[in-house]
């Protein structure tokens, strides 16, 4: 029977990074990915940065699979891991296809949508807004003729965007109308507030205005007063943070949406709703660390709003309190594609570190380490101002657990 | 609102989610266990986070650093030969 050094589920950036780090060490990699296709959600990312270069995630992906190709990694697609059983020495990776025995093993799952249930949500002709971009930028369908984006956040307005580069109209992005499940998503101050964050991607001097200050609640809330009527333009497309969707209607299928004014409180405003007819809508109900075979192994977990929920705790060099398992990209927190594809980098090299224990390993280790928070601080897409702290969070609780394991090490 | 599905799997209506948890005056897991909201086929794939928010407002418990509601293998739909794993070793 086979025992791998390391067997690495997800290939997306944060995988395949981390692939090319064990190979490089020739370690006996196994990357598993439930996707036909290797590259992860980097594979639906296209958007142009703030000095006018493209990033294309399909070219991004293609270079991370040749390099870990050119160094014969055993990649394998389309293969479901559903549980990680945790032995005396070794874990086994359970699959469709088969057990994968491992010492190591790198959790690169990703990130996954929460759901904005407003009323409608559940006709044909609704999807994420993660799905839309996977159908246009993956699998080149086109989603429909019009439609109206939901939920007004860092990720719809991009994906937005990549949908009008596509050719497919859009009516607009606005906020949901409140209910106890998206009370977030449709609170205009919080929305403006985290709309800073893409202040750069907006060519409009109103957001860049009213985000610069946003951190003064004061401004905020003139900016939201003064929000012009038909919305302020991103890319020609309005985005309304004083009109919600109160509900999605249609029979068989999506046919129109009801469209409300809201105040800045995110009330409703009376008898100002108005049909808009749609074929179909996109929900952006934002990301949350997609963890549960984190969970099954028995990695003990931190809540942070700022990295988007439940995050299995980890120290700087990816390895979570449960000796051998290690985990990178956004299931430590919602970032950027290229802060997920540093600390693949990081947990690689921490892994070969482990096996192979070598200076010039621990080396390249903490300039990986270094270079993940460097990556940080240039990211262009911000999913949250408080990324940071989030980290320092998490950092401080792996501390913490350690030390506890330690004290019932001694008691023992 | 409250005809809204939250559970698609197993059509779970927020109004279900309130009621149950009016009747029984339930914690957070025993309302799932009660109306099996996201433990249908998709293992909560699609309507956990929704569950956890709708839960934790019913039900007022702060969210903590463990988990809102366990996570069981398997964490994705697979037949019961395949989960019975025979032949799946290579010796």
């Amino acid at each position: 029977m086979q025992i791998y050094d390391v067997v690495i589920i997800g290939a997306g950036p944060a995988g395949l990074a981390a692939a090319i780090q064990c190979r490089e060490n020739n370690l006996d990699v196994v990357v598993l990915d439930e996707f036909p296709r290797a590259g992860g959600r980097l594979l639906g990312q296209l958007h142009q940065e703030p000095n006018g270069q493209w990033w294309n995630g399909i070219e991004e992906s293609k270079a991370l699979l040749e390099r870990a190709e050119s160094l014969e990694t055993d990649i394998q697609l389309g293969v479901s891991v559903h549980h990680i059983e945790k032995l005396d020495d070794q874990f086994v990776i359970h699959t469709k296809k088969k057990y994968f025995h491992t010492r190591n093993v790198l959790i690169a799952t990703g990130a996954a949508e929460s759901p904005a249930p407003i009323p409608g949500w559940t006709l044909p002709g609704v999807m994420s807004i993660g799905a839309a971009q996977v159908m246009t930028n993956v699998h080149r369908v086109k989603v429909g003729e019009k439609g109206i984006i939901v939920g007004v956040n860092v990720l719809s307005a991009a994906i937005a965007r990549e949908l009008q580069l596509a050719g497919i109209e859009l009516h607009s992005m606005a906020l949901p109308t409140r209910n106890v499940v998206v009370d977030e998503q449709s609170d205009p101050r919080l929305v403006m507030d985290r709309l800073s964050r893409i202040a750069h991607l907006a060519p409009s001097k109103f957001i860049q205005l009213g985000s610069k200050f946003a951190k003064y609640k004061f401004v905020q809330s003139l900016a939201l007063k003064y929000y012009p009527t038909n919305g302020i333009k991103m890319w020609g497309m309005p985005i309304y943070l004083n009109k919600a969707i109160k509900q999605i209607n249609g029979t068989d299928k999506v046919e129109s949406v009801t469209m409300v004014d809201v105040t800045i409180n995110g009330d409703i405003v009376e008898n100002s709703e108005k049909e808009i007819p749609v074929d179909f809508v996109c929900i952006a109900g934002g990301l949350y660390p997609l963890a549960e075979l984190a969970a099954v192994v028995g990695c003990p977990f931190i809540y942070s709003e700022e990295l988007g929920g439940h995050i299995p705790i980890h120290n700087e060099t990816m390895e979570t309190p449960v000796k051998g398992i290690y985990v990178a990209g956004n299931i430590t927190g919602i970032e950027s594609s290229k802060v997920a594809r540093e600390q693949g980098k990081v947990a690689g090299l921490a892994i070969a570190h482990k096996e192979l224990n070598s200076i010039d390993i621990e080396e390249k280790l903490q300039a990986a380490v270094r270079n993940v928070v460097a990556t940080r601080d240039a990211a262009s897409i911000q999913f949250h101002p408080g990324i940071s702290e989030g980290r320092k969070k998490v950092s401080t609780a792996f501390q913490e657990t350690m030390k506890t394991q330690k004290e019932l090490e001694l008691v023992r | 609102m409250k005809d809204t599905i939250i559970c698609r799997c197993e059509e779970i209506t927020l109004g279900d989610l309130e009621e149950i948890a009016k009747k029984h005056n339930s914690s957070a897991r025993e309302i799932k266990l009660l109306s099996r909201a996201g433990m249908g086929f998709c293992g909560g794939r699609t309507c956990r986070p929704a569950i956890d928010k709708i839960l934790t407002n019913i039900t007022k418990e702060n969210p903590s650093d463990a988990l809102p509601l366990k996570v069981a293998p398997p964490v994705r739909p697979i037949s019961l030969t395949d989960l019975g794993g025979f032949g799946k070793d290579d010796e």
